[in-house]
């Protein structure tokens, strides 16, 4: 007998004694699994729940942090107030924030969207194999690149003599950083999103029977018709989707605006963590991750409402 | 226009437009692995002459060394807890008849439901209270509950998939539950754990904003110092450090395309 087959033949014997041992101790362990099936069901959801748990208790947790009082030397003290949603509505800084979180999550989101819908059309339907791997693997090196390191290549292409300003006076027109304005947080957040977008996209788009573009386009329709009233309705819960996902991710990000935005355009994800590390504020950072919560699911609960849950799993309402 | 045709089939202008949206997408990460191999001491286009001195430099630059080991120990156990938590989890939800499945379903969403920031938040107070800040576990069992929701439904995809006469199958012919359990039910859900896995690792090897509230110098990760590093100064050297993750990323893929498939990854 060979090595290599000595070998395998032991890692074959200690597995079935392995498992011989676990049988052995399941049967000895006074229970019934035919009768606890059932429960045995709820154990097994048990760490998961558990895990989650954290988050639920934490949401909890700032509840009642926003209730309690700040000092800047004790940082909290526990008696309670209403000072802190007070000075959530006093603060003008709350809803310039808000406001301009709100306003590019929206555009980004629609831009983001619109964009997607041509990529998760083409990476289904395409017939190419090498095109289908060049569209599938733009989609997953950003997705698999983090936030960080594509600001970063953002900060190289449009910063101080970058890939863009290069460009430019090659061109001989004036060159410019656009690190700082509204135009370089725009552009990070869309291609920072639209990966998700796309992926919430493509099932839904799977989904739709070929033959009826078929159909419809042997009924005289244009490509762009067959597209338009065809393809879009029957993509819908996909778009659902993908613009819950888009703008909710996109409400919450902190590292593009910070990075590109050149700490001239924040989101609530800054003004909360200048709260708590900046002056210890945690009362006041727990009103304000509230009310970002707040303002994140109702936005969602309005587009169940109005277009259902999509391709999003769980069924929330009769749907 | 020919070659546009001919490269685009039957779409040749939706072709050419998601080509500008592929450059789009790659640009960044690209644009990293070139400037990480120029020789200046400061970000120029273009770049004057090719070097791997910024590689070089990395390796007696302890600032990197000590993030980088966190950030893959830390993703490392992510992966480890995830996957049985991901299995039993999406084996329970659809295997037994559970009360209220469709709340506990919206329930465990709840790491996609609350903002990052805000997840940070709170675990920054728990753990705080806990006296957990500043273990390296601690930072991973947080990234694990935030990205937790991928681990379930990979799993959960392939649990739908899988016939359970196969199982009947199996015990009629004389295997034992747990024989089943490891011969039959598991090597069956193996693409959704494998895609659970890799989706899993890659996400808290990158995972930022929470990282950054509850890390402290020592349990410090990789993008978090990277993060330090591009505040302080754009070296070439940064992006030498951030051009492994653009590799890494390429590895994934190519490992996901031929482990699973990266069709898989669209349909979850």
């Amino acid at each position: 007998m060979s090595i290599r087959e000595g070998l395998r033949y032991g890692s074959l014997r200690a597995k079935w004694r392995v498992v011989d041992a676990l049988i052995a101790a399941k049967e000895r362990v006074p229970v019934h699994f035919e009768d606890i099936s059932d429960r045995f069901g709820y154990a097994l959801i048990i760490p998961g729940i558990l895990l989650v748990s954290f988050l639920a208790v934490g949401m909890v947790l700032l509840a009642w942090y926003s209730v309690l009082t700040y000092d800047t030397v004790e940082i909290i003290i526990y008696e309670y107030t209403l000072g802190n949603w007070e000075e959530l509505v006093d603060t003008g800084a709350f809803y310039t924030v808000f406001f301009r979180t709100i306003l590019y999550s929206a555009v980004v989101t629609v831009g983001c969207v619109a964009l997607a819908i041509p990529y998760a059309y083409l990476v289904v339907r395409t017939d190419r194999t090498l095109f289908r791997y060049l569209l599938l693997f733009g989609l997953f090196v950003p997705f698999f690149t983090g936030v960080i390191i594509r600001a970063y290549g953002w900060l190289i292409i449009l910063g101080k003599n970058g890939l863009l300003s290069w460009v430019l006076s090659a061109l001989s027109l004036p060159s410019m950083s656009f690190i700082g304005t509204p135009v370089a947080v725009f552009v990070g957040l869309l291609q920072y999103l639209l990966p998700f977008a796309v992926l919430m996209l493509t099932p839904a788009i799977a989904s739709i029977d070929p033959d009826l573009e078929r159909a419809a386009r042997n009924c005289g329709a244009s490509q762009w018709q067959t597209f338009r009233h065809v393809v879009l309705p029957l993509a819908r819960p996909g778009i659902t989707a993908a613009t819950i996902v888009a703008f909710t991710i996109c409400m919450a990000n902190y590292s593009i605006p910070d990075l590109l935005g050149g700490g001239t355009i924040s989101f609530v994800a800054n003004f909360i963590y200048n709260q708590v590390f900046g002056t210890l504020n945690y009362p006041f950072a727990a009103v304000l991750s509230l009310a970002l919560v707040a303002v994140a699911s109702s936005f969602v609960l309005i587009v169940f409402k109005i277009y259902g849950t999509g391709t999003l799993g769980v069924e929330v309402d009769e749907a | 226009m020919s070659l546009l045709r001919r490269f685009g089939g039957d779409h040749p202008y939706l072709t050419a437009f998601t080509l500008v949206e592929l450059v789009f997408l790659i640009l960044p990460s690209i644009i990293i692995l070139v400037v990480s191999l120029g020789s200046g001491e400061i970000i120029s286009f273009p770049p004057t002459e090719l070097s791997l001195k910024w590689y070089a430099s990395l390796l007696d630059q302890s600032e990197y060394v000590s993030p980088f080991i966190n950030s893959v120990v830390v993703a490392t156990f992510c992966t480890a807890i995830s996957i049985p938590i991901g299995i039993v989890t999406a084996l329970g939800l659809n295997r037994y008849d559970i009360r209220f499945e469709d709340g506990i379903q919206i329930y465990l969403l709840l790491p996609f439901t609350v903002p990052l920031v805000v997840s940070g938040f709170i675990f920054l107070i728990i753990f705080g209270r806990l006296g957990w800040i500043g273990q390296l576990w601690a930072v991973g069992l947080g990234l694990t509950i935030i990205n937790i929701p991928f681990m379930i439904w990979s799993v959960a995809s392939s649990v739908n998939a899988f016939d359970p006469t196969l199982e009947d199958a199996a015990r009629s012919l004389g295997a034992e539950e747990i024989q089943t359990f490891f011969k039959v039910t598991l090597p069956s859900l193996m693409p959704g754990v494998i895609s659970g896995a890799l989706l899993m690792f890659m996400l808290a090897l990158n995972e930022f904003i929470v990282s950054l509230i509850i890390t402290v110098t020592s349990t410090e990760t990789l993008p978090v110092a990277i993060y330090g590093a591009i505040r302080g100064n754009i070296s070439p050297q940064v992006a030498a450090v951030s051009s492994i993750y653009v590799v890494v990323a390429i590895v994934a893929i190519i490992v996901a395309d031929r482990l699973v498939g990266l069709e898989r990854f669209l349909h979850t």
